[in-house]
């Protein structure tokens, strides 16, 4: 078997230790499981559910019936009593008479009496004054086999979904696991890039193919500038800044304030449960901290304008200079007004089941600084300046785990108002080979 | 028999290439017999080091196998060239680390794997201290 299989291995550089064949195969076994196991579902229920009711509703004949009994049949189920209708019915076919207890092709039992008691409250037990026979539709193929409604259940589609997930799960499952089966990282890198280059949604666009690894930034290029060529987007907008703060704010709190409740109730009542109070204590403290944190990030969002900033060029390249205009509005006295270009690292990395972000600026370089001016509403702050591009700068950078990103930041330090920060993506792109070594 | 092993020679020796510059070298399989070799890939490729999970793209990639009819004299160095992209370029940062390097794996019989690089910097972005 170890000819075949080797147990261990070990790889510097990659967290896996173990056969990679015997990985595998495991793998391909566990997901041949979920999709055997999501066909036998999914075969047994089209043919205990699905079928007989396509062949009551179209290969059943009609007939009618006589209603000799009716009843509710009971039965205990996990969560309470369930029901099921039970008519006692007798037809005759081909001169046989025939004795059948039916109502639907399921004859499942569910909960809800009431809704089974108007069913039967339908039909009457036979008698000379009674109605006239009820229609009744049989399987031709075994006339015992008899029913008094046809119809589709909506509910068995829904059911499906369950042995559908298995199968796609499966399906899928098998599918990576003989992409990957046997094949170096290298050729399969090279097989994914090849379909990169296909590009049929044409999402990556020329910069892709031109800049390998780089962003291509076309969200930051689609707004024309009013003095200057683009207008930069913003990272985040306050709005939805203030949005998340609020919603984090109020789960939390909300579900603090149950046990605050609590707490209080006892003290007030004189039965102060000493544990429960000092234990809710750090909760209330975080409570705190994320209503402050909310109230800055309204009064920022409401009260300091919109901040813009356009370029007079993008993307960039290590070395160049480009021209940048800030703007702000507002009513606003402003101590100081910063325009940063910073780079920072981002790397993703999978501890135990959680995956973790980190990120390190590398750079941080002041572009623009004023100090001690004033904002008035409908008349913007707006300064030009020169924007240098270090020469020996790493360009943007974007893998599926790591990240090399630029940003222009433009920090505020307003008089009775928050300290607050907007952060504005730029690309930079190498200096395609002028620069080089 | 010494273990089996891939040495890499890049031609002038070169180490650090512009972008758009050729790489071009060759490679040698050393203690395989021809007859255990099923496969030999050749890849110029970068990969990531760091904090971060490895991220891993190939440049270049060639692949001779016999199960394809490929004839693969494992005694005769065999030569690779390739004009060297734009980007990513070589990178030490703090956290994130780009790297470039020409790998051959080797797929001999009875499932074993023979793997050799050669590290080269693409361009020269200076060493990030921190």
């Amino acid at each position: 078997m170890a000819r075949f299989f080797r147990y261990y291995g070990k790889k510097r550089g990659d967290r896996r230790t173990g056969s990679r064949t015997l990985g595998s195969a495991g793998e391909a076994l566990f997901f041949a499981v979920f999709l055997l196991l999501g066909c036998g579902v999914g075969t047994a229920m089209f043919l205990g559910s699905v079928l007989p009711q396509w062949r009551v509703n179209y290969e059943y004949v009609l007939h009618t019936c006589k209603v000799i009994d009716r009843r509710i049949s009971e039965k205990q189920g996990d969560s309470g009593t369930l029901y099921r209708v039970d008519i006692e019915i007798e037809y005759e076919i081909d001169g046989q008479g025939y004795h059948e207890v039916t109502y639907d092709v399921q004859r499942a039992y569910s909960s809800g009496k009431e809704d089974k008691q108007a069913i039967l409250d339908r039909f009457t037990v036979y008698s000379d004054e009674a109605p006239g026979p009820y229609p009744c539709w049989y399987d031709p193929e075994d006339p015992r086999k008899v029913v008094l409604v046809r119809g589709f259940s909506w509910w068995i589609w829904l059911v499906f979904i369950i042995p559908a997930s298995f199968v796609v799960i499966g399906a899928g499952g098998l599918i990576y696991t003989w992409f990957h089966w046997g094949k170096s990282a290298e050729r399969r890198a090279a097989i994914a890039r090849r379909a990169r280059q296909r590009d049929p949604f044409k999402t990556n666009g020329q910069a892709q193919r031109d800049f390998p690894g780089v962003p291509a930034g076309g969200e930051i290029t689609n707004s024309p500038g009013t003095k200057l060529q683009f207008r930069l987007p913003i990272s985040t907008s306050p709005g939805w800044a203030v949005f998340g703060a609020a919603m984090v704010c109020l789960l939390w709190n909300g579900i603090v304030s149950v046990f605050v409740v609590v707490v209080v109730r006892g003290h007030l009542d004189g039965e102060p449960n000493w544990f429960l109070t000092l234990f809710m204590i750090p909760f209330v403290l975080v409570g705190i901290g994320l209503i402050v944190y909310f109230i800055r990030q309204f009064l920022v969002a409401t009260g300091v304008g919109p901040t813009t900033l356009e370029i007079s060029d993008h993307p960039l390249h290590p070395g160049e200079q480009c021209r940048l205009l800030v703007c702000q509005s507002g009513r606003l006295d402003v101590n100081s007004l910063t325009v940063l270009l910073v780079c920072e690292e981002e790397a993703t990395y999978r501890q135990g089941t959680n995956t973790r972000t980190e990120t390190r600026e590398v750079h941080r370089q002041t572009v623009l600084r004023h100090e001690d001016f004033e904002v008035r509403r409908g008349l913007p702050f707006e300064a030009e300046c020169l924007l240098s591009v270090p020469p020996g700068a790493m360009h943007s950078f974007k893998s599926d785990h790591n990240e090399i990103g630029w940003t222009l930041l433009v920090q505020g330090d307003v008089a009775g108002w928050p300290d607050y920060q907007r952060a504005f993506p730029i690309i930079i792109r190498p200096n395609d080979g002028k620069g080089d070594a | 028999m010494s273990d089996p092993g891939i040495i890499i020679r890049f031609d002038g020796n070169g180490r650090v290439y512009r972008s758009g510059e050729t790489l071009s070298g060759e490679y040698l399989l050393r203690s395989v017999a021809p007859e255990d070799v099923k496969a030999v890939e050749a890849s110029v490729l970068w990969y990531t080091e760091g904090k971060g999970d490895e991220d891993l793209a190939v440049h270049e990639f060639w692949r001779r196998s016999t199960e394809d009819g490929d004839f693969i004299d494992s005694s005769r160095p065999a030569r690779f060239t390739t004009t060297l992209p734009r980007s990513p370029l070589s990178y030490d940062g703090a956290i994130v680390k780009l790297r470039w390097c020409v790998r051959v794996r080797v797929f001999l019989r009875r499932g074993k794997e023979v793997v050799g690089q050669k590290t080269f910097r693409l361009g020269d972005v200076p060493v990030i201290r921190g």
